[in-house]
Formats: structure tokens, sequence, C-alpha cells
């Protein structure tokens, strides 16, 4: 190796570092952070961590997580999938129209559309008003406040993540394969089912992964259309911090949420690859 | 510490008073006055704050603390000529103690609760109150304390909209949790505070009892239980604004909400779809405490607590804001409209029970556990 | 061909309706917003404009308009120069340590919003940032990195390792040969960048929610309050504003590919 190339590749860190050392400063040292405040406050010890195993609401509050995370994944991949094929498979009209409308969501805050779905779903909203209207029903439906809200609010703005890496899946695909089945007898189920599904498999488990994983962490949605009782772990978490003070739960909560979320995309890599669904999607 | 101080309660408040002023129903005269009332600023006394340089009003500031601020700077200065410092940043018991202990106090005057005027009373940081100057006759009942006295009250109560529920509204906490002869979804605070005592009546216990039922586990399991078995009817309020939203928006029909709340929604709601009961409520008072060597002097601090128990300014807070006088004097003369609004009546006063800081010092930390357990689980 | 075959039929037919799922409660804060009542209802005697004055006129709606404005063109600024030397780097070293690198980097994608808003807030509260402009900027730059550096290293994809080497063996230093072959390869990317960085921080609530009080106020914290508050149609307003400058912008982005 000559001197010209090592400094060269001190040059390329140079380069690199600036990022790389705001990133750990400013964002990983806090994280870490929060792991010391979980085993310091109220006091040094694992007392957090035994709530854990002792307060009833903690775990419900879990299992709640990771139920509507998985429900939500569920939904999401179906309706995903569908919506993917039909812009591969169907006619070549319209697909442009499709793409951009699955890529909209991405555009407009979580926010609003979470208001949009309390306009729509409120026991006054413009969906109950509807109903009532057209005299399908003489008293108002609960819509929000509930699970039922939160999911199809959630599921709303998960979908466009279960489309990208199905679509980007469905892209490489040939249909020959198909085809073929199809020339030999096969119906048009049994060769999507039997040949045409398996080879979208990586992309079904990569939008799973990545679905499910910001699931965990959803905040906004379940807070504004849960009415409290959909009480997911991130609002466990400032419900704790912000109506007792309780860092030392809060913290604790929170590094426990990250570690699950580290567990899931570990669990998953066998299954996922994961460059593909983080790294190098874009 | 414990620090038992509602805060959340005093935010709202100062919400509460922007909320009326953004809607015009507060002149800026009367915003300033009501706000001087609630301590937020001191009065324009005929030269009773002549000699002060300076008073320091701490508050709960807000969101809306940004516009008061603005109001404040600009007419208070200008009509007397004594800057006021207004400090919206919330004086919680910690950090009085921290400030007094620091050695550098700047607090004239904080707008505290009954818990933390016995704590940091005990504690020796704050100031006891001179009765010499600040008139004990004209604080209701067990709003006097040695350290702390009774600025203003407030309660929590039974809200329902009659319209909803087909006029039939409910009395009782009983009637609350009575969910065949009254439909719809109730909304209780996402906290215990205020929330126990009402399952606790609705089981039969009276009044008076109601902090020797929640004294025992049992006592506490069996209110909690009560939340358990209505969780199908409960949307949880988190603030102030959202338990108003929620009547607002006609998501529930009937709750446990803040008086002052209540006040607000009483001229939002329609014509008959909204109306309130005492009976049952929680009264809880706001106490004024001075911290120690307060820049002001104790003197000033004292003159100003006392200038506030003017039964007149109180009854214009009753009006703008909600907040029930503190001084039994204002009763008779809120206008005849106003008087069942007015948490500190006399009427209502007799069907209501005083908030315990103690119980809440005590159990409120395990209790709210089991609470959100009843309702999620 | 069986083209009309149920099957075909039943995914074409699905995807349409739930493309409408996807779009239409976006839509639904439009009529609202023209509503002439001052509750949140579809217009019933006429449309009105009051709502949109409303917001127009008004001091706070505005001031926070343009703070979120100015938070994002700062965070789409420090992001997309701090993410473009970053994937540069790392597409000329292209080894372990930058692969691992650029996991860390990609972090903030992965970490629950609340789990982060708390190191920030207790971060913040020691460095002096809370409730300042710097401290918000410096979380969202951080939350925008990863997006940043993901689509400057996907446009570098296409560029031909050749080019720079060549660059060098013509003399040319390593700072030079950025700058002037791999930069303008890395252009579409750093642009994509930019934008994405700009909506993140201009969306971003969890955060501001926790590391401002009330010196720092942005647009998604306004209609966060305004939700809890009271559920007026100003929010409405709002929320048509943004949702038709989207749409106009992905109009002419569409337009100027094609």
């Amino acid at each position: 190796m000559t001197p010209g190339l090592l400094t060269d590749r001190h040059r390329y860190w140079l380069l690199i570092l600036p990022a790389l050392a705001v990133m750990i400063i400013f964002y990983i040292w806090p994280l870490v952070n929060i792991l010391g405040i979980s085993v310091t406050e109220p006091e040094p010890g694992l007392g957090n961590y035994a709530l854990l195993a002792e307060s009833r609401p903690i775990q419900t509050s879990f299992i709640i997580t990771f139920r509507v995370a998985a429900i939500t994944t569920v939904f999401c991949l179906v309706l995903g999938y569908i919506v993917s094929y039909a812009i591969y498979n169907a006619s070549k009209r319209g697909v442009g129209l499709m793409v951009a409308l699955v890529l909209l969501p991405f555009w407009i805050s979580v926010l609003i559309r979470s208001f949009s779905w309390i306009v729509l779903l409120g026991r006054s909203g413009l969906v109950n008003d509807a109903l009532m209207g057209m005299g399908l029903i003489d008293r108002p439906l609960r819509l929000m406040h509930n699970e039922f809200g939160v999911l199809i609010a959630m599921v709303h703005v998960m979908l466009p993540f279960a489309v990208l890496p199905i679509m980007a899946n469905m892209k490489g695909i040939d249909r020959s394969f198909v085809n073929a089945a199809r020339g030999l007898g096969a119906s048009e189920w049994t060769a999507f089912w039997q040949v045409y599904f398996p080879q979208t498999k990586p992309g079904v488990l990569s939008a799973a992964l990545l679905v499910f994983v910001l699931s965990l962490g959803f905040y906004i949605t379940p807070a504004l259309l849960g009415g409290g009782r959909v009480l997911m772990i991130s609002e466990y978490i400032t419900y704790q911090i912000q109506e007792f003070l309780k860092w030392g739960t809060g913290t604790m909560l929170s590094v426990t949420l990250l570690v699950a979320t580290g567990v899931v995309i570990l669990a998953a890599a066998r299954f996922v690859n994961l460059r593909r669904a983080f790294l190098e999607r874009g | 510490m414990t620090d038992s101080v509602d805060h959340e309660f005093r935010r709202d408040l100062v919400e509460v008073a922007a909320h009326r002023y953004r809607e015009g129903r507060l002149t800026r005269r009367g915003f300033i006055a009501a706000l001087g009332a609630l301590g937020v600023l001191p009065m324009m006394g005929k030269g009773a704050m002549a000699q002060a340089s300076e008073l320091v009003i701490v508050n709960w500031g807000g969101t809306a603390a940004d516009i008061i601020k603005e109001v404040l700077g600009d007419t208070y200065t200008a009509e007397t000529g004594v800057p006021v410092v207004i400090d919206g940043s919330g004086p919680s018991a910690g950090k009085i103690r921290a400030m007094v202990e620091s050695g550098a106090v700047v607090w004239d005057v904080c707008d505290s609760g009954p818990g933390s005027a016995i704590i940091l009373g005990q504690q020796g940081v704050i100031q006891p109150i001179d009765y010499n100057v600040v008139d004990k006759s004209k604080v209701i009942e067990g709003a006097t304390w040695e350290y702390g006295v009774g600025n203003y009250v407030y309660s929590y109560v039974l809200a329902s909209n009659p319209k909803m529920l087909g006029g039939n509204t409910p009395q009782t906490w009983a009637d609350v949790w009575n969910v065949k002869d009254f439909p719809g979804m109730r909304t209780f605070r996402k906290s215990v505070r205020g929330m126990l005592e009402s399952a606790t009546m609705a089981m039969g216990v009276a009044p008076e009892d109601v902090y020797e039922a929640l004294g025992t586990q049992d006592g506490i399991d069996a209110a909690i239980d009560k939340f358990r078995q209505l969780r199908e009817n409960i949307i949880v309020w988190g603030s102030g604004s959202d338990s108003q939203n929620l009547f607002l928006q006609e998501e529930v029909s009937m709750g446990n909400i803040w008086s002052t709340r209540a006040h607000l929604l009483k001229d939002e709601m329609e014509e008959g779809s909204f109306t309130v009961t005492f009976n049952g409520g929680v009264l809880s008072p706001g106490v004024w405490v001075v911290p120690n060597d307060n820049p002001a002097g104790t003197e000033e601090a004292m003159k100003f607590i006392a200038f506030a128990q003017d039964p007149e300014l109180q009854v214009k807070w009753l009006e703008l804001i909600g907040s029930g006088p503190a001084n039994p004097a204002a009763s008779p003369l809120v206008p005849d409209a106003l008087k069942p609004w007015n948490p500190s009546s006399p009427e209502n006063l007799a069907t209501q029970i005083l908030y315990n800081d103690e119980w809440y010092a005590k159990n409120q930390i395990a209790a709210e556990e089991l609470y959100v357990d009843a309702l999620i689980n | 061909m069986h083209n009309r075959s149920f099957f075909r039929i039943f995914m074409q037919t699905g995807a349409w309706l739930i493309l409408a799922f996807l779009l239409l409660p976006m839509l639904v804060v439009i009529p609202v917003s023209l509503t002439d009542k001052s509750y949140i209802s579809l217009p019933q005697d006429g449309l009105s404009m009051q709502h949109y004055t409303n917001y127009f006129t008004s001091a706070e709606w505005l001031w926070a308009t343009g703070t979120s404005l100015f938070i994002g063109v700062g965070v789409a600024l420090c992001a997309t120069v701090l993410g473009t030397a970053f994937a540069i780097g790392c597409w000329f070293l292209s080894d372990r340590m930058s692969t691992i690198a650029r996991w860390i980097l990609i972090t903030p994608i992965l970490v629950p919003p609340v789990v982060q808003s708390l190191g920030f807030y207790r971060f913040w509260v020691q460095l002096g940032l809370i409730d300042t402009y710097t401290g918000v900027i410096l979380a969202h730059t951080l939350l925008a990195l990863p997006y940043v550096s993901i689509s400057v290293f996907a446009a570098l994809a296409n560029l031909d390792r050749r080019i720079p080497q060549a660059a060098r063996s013509l003399g040319a230093s390593v700072w030079t040969t950025v700058i002037s072959v791999v930069v303008p390869a890395a252009k579409p990317g750093m642009m994509a960048g930019a934008i994405f960085a700009f909506i993140v921080s201009f969306d971003e609530i969890v955060g501001v929610l926790f590391i401002t009080v009330r010196n720092v106020q942005t647009l998604p914290k306004m209609i966060w309050q305004g939700i809890q508050d009271n559920i007026d149609p100003t929010i409405a307003a709002v929320a048509t504003v943004l949702t038709v400058i989207t749409l106009v912008l992905m109009a002419v982005g569409a337009l100027r590919k094609s």
C-alpha cells in the first residue's frame, strides 16, 4: 500500500466523520443516557425493570402494542399486495396514477391525516352523519376512541410503507414462469399462488418487517384516536413522564421497546435482507 | 418530596383565560382584572404597591402565557409605573424549595396548593401567612393554613348533555354508572385525581365518608373496580381542553370535569345541551404561598394577598374565568344566572367534599397504576 | 389471454378501492375547510372562506408557519451538506467499516419517536438547547440524515468508479475529484435528500413536543394543540393549504420528469 492511498482513506473518513460524529454525540449518546437513567432513577438498580414482571398495566400495554402492530401489519400486507400486484400485472392504463396515489400520503403529515380521520370517524363525524342521513343507522356508531379507529388510521399511515418493498420486489419478477404455468394448464389462481407468489416473498417479508417495526413505536395516531384506552407503549411512556415525572419507569419502557424492536429486526434477519430493507431503500 | 399540587389545573386555568380573551368575551381590562385576581399581576390598589419596585407573581403559564405577557406588559406598567414580572414557569414545590435553598429568591407570591403549602411550611422554605394583614374570615372554611391561604377554588363536577340524554340527566355519581338509563360515553380524567371519589360515591358511600372508605386498600380496589365495570363507556381526558372538546364534539354525554371548563362549555354549547351538578363534587382550593426572603418583602406580599381577597374582584373572576371566590362574602354578589355555576356558593358547598391532599400524598402513585390497569386491561 | 378473469378483476378493483381509501380521507379536509359553520361539518348554506381568513390573518398561525419553513430550510441545508459528504466518503471506501457507519447513520429510522425524544430532552436540558431554534434544527437534522445519506448513496450507485479514478490519476486531488466529479453525479440524490429532509422537519411533531416549550412554535405543534384544544375548521383550512401545495408540487415534479 502506498502512502498516498493511506492518506486518501483518511480523506474519505474526513468526509464521513462530521455526520457520524454528530450522530454519535447528539443521537446515540442521548439514547445511551436513557439506558443510564433507567437504572439510576429513582435509585440505582434494576428496580424499574422489575416492573415488567410486576406491573399489569405495563404488560397490558405491551400486549396492546404488539397486537395493534401485528394487525396493522397483516392488513397492510394484504392491501399493499393487491395494490402492488395491480400496478405490475394489470393493464397499463392508470399505472402512473396508481404509483402517484401510493406515494402521495408520504408527503402529507401523519398529524394531518389523523385529523382527517377524526373528522371522518367522530361521533358527529362525516361517516356517522352520512350513514344517519341515509337512514342506515339511527344511532351514531363508535368508530373512534377505540382500537378500531386506531387501526384504521394506522393502516392508512403504514400502507405505503408496505407497498414500496413489495413493488420493488415485483419489479424484478419475470412473468414468463407464470405464463408457462398457465400454458401448462394451471388456473390463474394456481399459477399465482404456486408460481408467482413464492417469488414475491422477499418483498412481503421486507414489508412486514418495516411496517411492524414502525408500528411498534407509534404515538400520534393512538394518542389522538385511541380515547386513552388504546394505550400503546409510546403513549404510556409519555404518560409516565408528563403526568407523574417518573423518568425511571419511562426510560425503562423506552429501553424495553428499543430492545424489543432490535430483537424483531435481528430475528427477521434470517428471512429478510436487512441491507435492502433499510440501507438501500430510497 | 411529594408534590401533590395539581399542576395541570393551574396551567389549565391560564388557558381558560386566554380562551376567553380570544373569544372576545373578556375585554382587555376585564382580562387584566381577572388575571390580577388570579394573582397573575398585582392589583392596582390606591398606592398599596407604591413602595414596591417590582412584584413577581408566579403562576403556571401554559400556552397562553405569551398573550398574557403582551397584555400585561403594555397596560399595567402604563397604569402604575410599577414594573411587574409575571413568571409562568410553574412554582412547583420542588422549584420553590430549590430557589429558596439556592439563596437567589426572585419570586414574591406563588400560586400553589394545600399539599405543597403544608410540606414547604414544614421544610421551612416559605413564610407563614400574616393573618393580621390577610383576613382569615374572608376565606372559606378549610382553606387557610399556617403557610398558605386559599385564593380561589375549583371543583371536579358532574357535567352532562341533556340533549343527548333526552332530558334525563344524571344527578348523582350512581346515575353515571347506570348505563342502562343514562346511555352514552362518559369522560373521566386520565389520572385518579378527583375521580376515585366519584366512583366511591357511586357505591353509595356518603360524601363525608369518601376518604375514610378510600383509606383502606379494599376501598381503593372497590373504586378501581367501578371503573373496570364502566370502562367500555369511558373516553379519557388528558387536558382540560380535551374534556371540553369531548363535550363540544358530542363524543360524550356526561363526565367528571373541572368546573372551570364547564364554565366555558355553558356558553359554547347550544342552549339546553349542557348542565352540571355540584352534587358529589370535589372542591379544591388554589393557595397563595410566599417564599422566604422574597425580594419585595413580606409586607408587600401580604398586602397583595389581602388585596386579592376583595369579593368584587373575586366575583369578576368567576364571571370571566369560572374559578370560584375563596371569599364567602363574594357569594351574595354573584349574579343570579351565575350562581349555579359557582363552586363556592353556599348551596354548592353543601353538596361537595374538600379534596384531600393528604390522601393523595399517601396513595396516589399506587392508585394511578391500578387505575390505568382498570381502564385498559 | 383471459384478461377479464375474476382474479384479475378482483385485484384491479381491489387496488382502486384501496387507493381510494388512501386518498379520500386526505381530501375530506377540503370541503370541511370551506364550511360556513364554526364547527367541523360540510358546508351547509354555502361556501365560506372564513377559516382561510382566520389562518391568513392569525399572527400565531402565520408565525408558526414561518417558523416551520425556517427550521425546515435550515435542516435541509445542514442535513444535505453533512449527509452528502458522508455518503460520498462511504461510497469511496465501500468497506466493512463504512457499512457500519451507514448503519449507525440510519438508526433514527428505527428508533421509536418517543424514545429518541426522551433522549433529546434530557441531553438538550444539559446543553441549554430546550426551546431554542438551534435545538430543534439539530434534532431534526439528526432525524433527516438517514434519508439524505440513503438517497445520495443510491444516486452514486450509477456512478462508474473508473471516472473518479481517472480524475485522480490525472493529478486531481481528492477534494477536486469530489467537487468536480462525484458531487455532480450525486446531485439528483442531494436534491431528493434535501426535499426529504425538509419534509421530515416540516412534519415532525413528537420531538418538538418534548424539546420546545413556547418560544418555538412550529406548525405541527399548532395543529396538535388545535386538535387537542378545539377542533375547529381552521385546522382543516391549514391542512387543505398544505395538501394542495403538496399536490401542486407533485404534479410539477411529475411534469418535469416526463
